[in-house]
């Protein structure tokens, strides 16, 4: 355990010097989006293809709040929060009602439904062209428009964050979801609300969600439509399945991978989601635990 | 003795199928209430309707003197249900220690904590997961994974996680199932070692397990209850003997 917090905070001092800060920033932005995601996938056992509605519904409400209102950088994250988790609670009570199947499509739908609202809803949120012009206003002092400050920003939400989901997976909440993942009809007999806390991994994941849309629009100065699309539900899974699901750790890693992969090799190689495809292939033949069970089998090998 | 769980003319029908019809069975406190009868009789259907699993058709089920009638799986736990399966139903990426934790945690009073505490950190639910396991003698292997231990193992642990809930009444639903004879052996043991600890109802198949254990024996014949005694007067029925033997020839 120790050594895992080492490396990571290593590479959070580190990744600035080796990529862009605005790369830098955007891949702990969207491994926080895939913590969320993995309470769901990798504990809980229940793929949502619609994280995405979080995200951006915290992005919009939180954006629209800093651009005409001006609000603190830190109120607006507590709004994002809070949306993220609101909107995981109203899409999750609808979701945890059916499993399999049906519960994925449910997800899909209900994104698509928040995506054409965003679409349709031009005057708010701009449709096509995204909500452009939301600012960083300082805190405290602290000049957020320099990429690096908001850099640290942003890492030390993302540490923040991943202290709390640690505590939240080793806590009897993470147990007892993993044990509706293993097996949800002796989970019930034993005497738990699947449904209810099938319900508490949406909200919390939503919550994680919104925080990461907040940081999203505020890194980039706009909520781009594609921020509550079902591309962006797609990614934030596939980055988390490379990754590696099983573990705490999976989707940081993931994370790292795909956005450093679409930001560099985008530039270089118009065909580089085939290098994803790939990777996917690789990992869903040969390595279910992803990146994450490499080194495992790696550093057993070597041993 | 009083009566602590019991059934009035408890049906439930799929269909045109009335897999458990008009059955009225009383479980009295600390007793050992066995439930036989040829395959498809109904029991484990009955076992299901009595811990919610699904609601009856007809009828009703009371708890000392609680009417359960249509409460759901989860609620009946808390109340003092605890259940094992036929076929086995555990944890299996967990270890064993976790496994009976889970059962363990649910029936807590409080869920103080739910959110932060450290899961190791519950003494008393650790002590209580720890104890089930001892009672079912897989102490030593508290951190083998569910997955990675024998059937028969498994078969224990099963009755482990349905102890760790310290239950007022112990379903137990072919615990036997699938055993070599040792193993076998071990269970009946084992099972007899709660008695007078629990209330235990018992879903068994093999004779010689029942009559040595059991207080009391229901014999269940396509849904209905045909027959209720001791064992030497269930030995001596008519329709029993025909029930059975009806059912291995057809």
């Amino acid at each position: 355990m120790r050594k895992e917090i080492v490396l990571l905070l290593i590479s959070v001092v580190l990744l600035p010097f080796i990529v862009r800060p605005a790369i830098a920033t955007e891949i702990w932005i969207f491994a926080m989006f895939g913590l969320g995601l993995n309470l769901l996938l990798g504990y809980t056992g229940l793929l949502s293809f619609g994280q995405a509605t979080f995200f951006g519904s915290a992005a919009y409400v939180a954006g629209w709040l800093l651009k005409h209102y001006g609000i603190n950088v830190l109120f607006a994250l507590a709004v994002g929060t809070g949306v993220g988790a609101l909107s995981a609670a109203l899409v999750g009570y609808l979701c945890v009602q059916r499993s399999g199947l049906y519960f994925i499509m449910l997800t899909f739908a209900l994104n698509q439904f928040f995506y054409f609202t965003a679409y349709q809803w031009t005057s708010v949120t701009g449709g096509e062209d995204g909500m452009p012009g939301i600012p960083r206003p300082s805190l405290l002092g602290l000049d957020f428009s320099k990429p690096i400050v908001y850099y640290a920003f942003v890492s030390a939400i993302f540490l923040l964050s991943l202290w709390a989901m640690k505590r939240i997976v080793e806590a009897p909440l993470g147990k007892i979801l993993q044990a509706i993942r293993e097996n949800e009809v002796r989970a019930a007999a034993v005497g738990y609300d699947v449904p209810r806390f099938k319900l508490a991994a949406f909200v919390i994941g939503g919550a994680f969600s919104g925080a990461a849309g907040v940081l999203y629009a505020m890194l980039f100065g706009i909520v781009p439509l594609e921020a509550i699309g079902f591309v962006f539900s797609g990614n934030v899974v596939f980055a988390t399945l490379i990754g590696g699901s099983g573990s705490l750790y999976g989707p940081i890693i993931g994370s790292v991978v795909f956005i450093w992969l679409s930001e560099s090799m985008s530039t270089i190689w118009a065909r580089w989601p085939m290098l994803l495809g790939i990777a996917f292939v690789i990992v869903v033949l040969f390595l279910r635990g992803g990146v994450v069970e490499a080194w495992h089998r790696f550093s057993r090998l070597r041993a | 003795m009083a009566s602590l769980l019991k059934t009035e003319s408890l049906s439930k029908s799929f269909g045109a199928l009335a897999a458990v019809a008009g059955v009225s069975l009383s479980i009295e406190e600390g007793s050992l209430h066995s439930i036989i009868g040829p395959n498809g009789a109904g029991k484990t259907t009955l076992f299901n309707l009595l811990t919610g699993t699904f609601p009856p058709t007809s009828g009703e089920i009371f708890l000392g003197n609680q009417r359960i009638t249509g409460t759901p799986a989860h609620q009946v736990a808390h109340l003092g249900l605890a259940r094992s399966y036929q076929r086995t139903t555990v944890f299996p990426a967990f270890s064993l220690l976790d496994n009976v934790w889970t059962a363990a945690f649910a029936t807590r009073r409080d869920w103080k904590g739910l959110l932060f505490k450290k899961s190791s950190s519950y003494d008393d639910v650790q002590e209580r997961a720890r104890q089930a396991l001892g009672d079912v003698g897989l102490a030593e292997k508290q951190n083998h994974l569910a997955r990675e231990i024998s059937h028969g193992e498994q078969r224990q642990l099963e009755l482990a996680i349905a102890l760790a809930a310290a239950p007022r009444v112990l379903l137990l639903d072919e615990p036997a199932a699938g055993l070599s004879p040792e193993e076998t052996r071990r269970m009946v043991e084992l099972v007899r070692s709660l008695k007078g600890r629990y209330t235990i109802v018992l879903i068994e198949h093999k004779m010689d397990i029942i009559m040595r254990v059991s207080d009391r024996i229901s014999v269940m014949h396509f849904g209905r209850l045909i027959a209720e005694g001791t064992p030497a007067e269930i030995q001596a029925n008519a329709d029993v003997r025909r029930a059975y033997l009806g059912g291995m020839a057809a």
